[in-house]
């Protein structure tokens, strides 16, 4: 591919980027602004940028690679990403909403009523948060490496300077019209790109190359445990991911923030077609790209690959523009919420602090994704939300449902799940791909039910420890708003 | 400007004030409500509370009973696939089939569930404040 396409297009997206930002710096004005966008954002506009925040490299780039490479067992990957959200609308929108609490911390802290839980739900919340940063980096190594022949840092610091610029400018306020602008660039880089190669197939009759169903490399297919670990990891990991859940403030009220979840899971419907499609058209067309080791840029490839010339250079501009607007949406989503946790607890909530922990939460990942390799995309965001479904999901489901959680409970649950999930993913990390067991490299199927079998015992064992507050909230996170609330 | 005063959180919950915390814009769980008023009351009086934990139940059942029939239908799709002979070979319009089950036909499933449970639990709120005598 000319390189200058790639550099070109990266160029485009964060010039874009950086302009809404600035835009919106002229409309935030208070630490509400920074934090929650003021509560004031419209559904559409909101359900846009959760959809643009939470498509990330994983989902742009790694679906599609893992399609390639293991058939219809990674197309449980789409359907948990999607799925999760389902689980988040049903157990979590809008009673969180209705706790009026800006990030996770907060709303342990307040449920709870100790400060204990809340130093324990930031460490858990920022150890997700550069988790989860960390491929977004490694996607954009891959993207600037397989597109423009630059060194693989390039492509790194590139993501985390455009993305400190605009989230130190405007805070979440921006951060909402560039997410939403993100999602929509999205699904047209990935759409117009795979409609044009459906359409250059059909017209030239180019024979499929191998049946759906061959697997290029020759890999086992998953086994029912994996499959089924996967999807606990990704239905119960979404509801705990901290970018996710500051989004639901800005929602005016409780069935707002149902709404807007509707409103997501028909925007994530309607993408997750397009990478299945690109991984369905690779196996057919173009498998050799994933003996080759570069399953992960199979997006980036394919129009180059099977329309080529000018028309495959364009194409390929706007799936790179795509990647980086995925790279770019979700670490700015993450860093957002980072910086809302890290400069409460450290900073004292000011403005000042917001900016200073938003550069604290953006290099922290760069450092650890410049040292680590990249695994498979989709995979090693799945670990992220194995992790989060171990830790920050139990406290969350039990928090809103179950009065008899008590401090002491969620701290020993939370705890139970980071070691347990924290440990298996050290240890798949040094066993490497290959000697790693099963059971550890997809640990949520075991982690999960631990951290809740231990957030329940150690709650009931401690059961004088029931917040004295307890009627109060549980009364305001479940009933309506009162009419002059929810009156628009 | 002034709607944004009024629905953001200003106060800071009383038993966390009390403690001596200070976390500026922090959590504010009873926060961006009108003080005590006859509805609060209500709700926290004895014969509120039975309203509250009935509709505190009702959800959690809704919500419990969608994501079982979710997980049953998403469970029965690769069983499908595996009991009925020749059906994951067999082809929809070109593409083959299992692919359209798997990575088409599940989004319906999840659209059409989320829209059940948003009407349900609204339904559910209604009903709660009629009981509330609070329109």
């Amino acid at each position: 591919m000319n390189p200058a396409v790639g550099i070109a297009a990266f160029a485009a997206v964060s010039l874009a980027t950086a302009v809404i930002g600035f835009y919106g710096l002229r409309i935030s004005r208070t630490t509400g602004d920074f934090y929650v966008a003021s509560r004031t954002v419209r559904p559409w506009w909101n359900a846009s940028a959760i959809g643009g925040e939470y498509l990330s490299a994983a989902s742009f780039l790694g679906v599609a690679g893992l399609i390639l490479l293991s058939g219809t067992d990674a197309l449980w990957f789409p359907v948990g990403y999607t799925a999760g959200y389902l689980m988040l609308l049903l157990f979590v929108a809008a009673p969180l909403r209705r706790s009026g609490a800006y990030t996770i911390p907060d709303f342990t802290e307040a449920r709870l009523d100790s400060r204990v839980v809340r130093r324990v739900t930031s460490v858990v919340v920022v150890m997700v948060g550069w988790l989860y940063i960390v491929p977004q980096l490694h996607g954009a190594a891959l993207a600037i490496r397989a597109t423009t022949g630059l060194p693989a840092w390039v492509g790194q610091v590139a993501v985390v300077a455009v993305v400190c610029v605009t989230v130190v400018s405007g805070g979440m306020r921006s951060i909402t019209f560039v997410q939403a602008f993100q999602y929509w660039l999205k699904l047209t880089a990935l759409a117009v790109p795979i409609l044009f190669i459906l359409f250059v197939l059909a017209d030239s009759g180019t024979p499929a190359v191998a049946a759906a169903s061959t697997n290029p490399t020759g890999a086992a297919p998953a086994g029912l445990y994996q499959n089924i670990s996967l999807l606990v990891a990704l239905l119960f990991g979404t509801l705990g991911l901290p970018h996710v859940l500051v989004r639901f403030y800005t929602n005016p009220d409780g069935q707002s923030a149902r709404r807007t979840t509707l409103i997501v899971l028909g925007l994530l419907s309607v993408f997750y077609l397009f990478p299945t499609a690109y991984g369905l058209v690779g196996r057919m067309f173009a498998p050799h790209l994933a003996q080759s080791g570069q399953a992960d840029a199979l997006v980036l490839l394919l129009p180059g690959e099977l329309v080529g010339g000018t028309a495959g250079d364009l194409l390929s501009a706007l799936v790179v523009a795509g990647a980086f607007a995925a790279f770019l949406s979700t670490t700015s989503g993450l860093v957002v919420s980072l910086a809302g946790v890290i400069s409460q607890d450290l900073f004292g909530g000011s403005v000042k602090g917001f900016r200073r922990a938003a550069v604290i939460s953006a290099v922290v990942p760069l450092g650890i994704a410049s040292m680590t390799g990249s695994l498979a995309l989709a995979g090693s965001v799945g670990l992220v939300f194995a992790f989060t479904a171990s830790t920050i999901c139990p406290v969350l489901l039990l928090g809103i449902w179950w009065r008899g959680l008590t401090d002491a409970g969620a701290i020993a649950g939370m705890v139970t799940g980071a070691v347990l999930c924290g440990g298996a993913m050290v240890a798949g990390a040094v066993l490497g791909a290959g000697g790693t067991p099963t059971w550890l490299a997809q640990p949520a199927a075991w982690t999960v039910p631990a951290a809740f079998a231990v957030m329940v015992l150690a709650s009931r064992a401690t059961r004088d420890r029931v917040p004295r507050t307890i009627t109060r909230l549980m009364t305001r996170l479940h009933t309506p708003e009162r009419p002059l609330a929810t009156e628009r | 400007m002034t709607r944004v005063r009024v629905t953001a959180p200003r106060r800071v919950d009383q038993s966390r004030a009390a403690a001596g915390s200070g976390t500026a814009g922090g959590s504010a769980l009873p926060g961006g409500r009108p003080p005590a008023d006859a509805r609060e009351a209500a709700e926290e009086s004895d014969a509120g509370q039975v309203f509250v934990r009935s509709l505190i139940r009702s959800q959690l059942r809704l919500a419990v009973v969608v994501a079982a029939g979710f997980l049953l239908i998403l469970a029965a799709f690769p069983l499908m696939l595996g009991i009925v002979p020749g059906l994951a070979d067999s082809t929809l319009a070109g593409l083959p089939f299992d692919w359209v089950l798997l990575g088409a036909g599940i989004y319906p499933v999840i659209g059409l569930s989320a829209w059940l449970f948003i009407r349900t639990a609204a339904r559910n709120e209604a009903r709660y404040r009629d009981l509330l005598g609070d329109k």
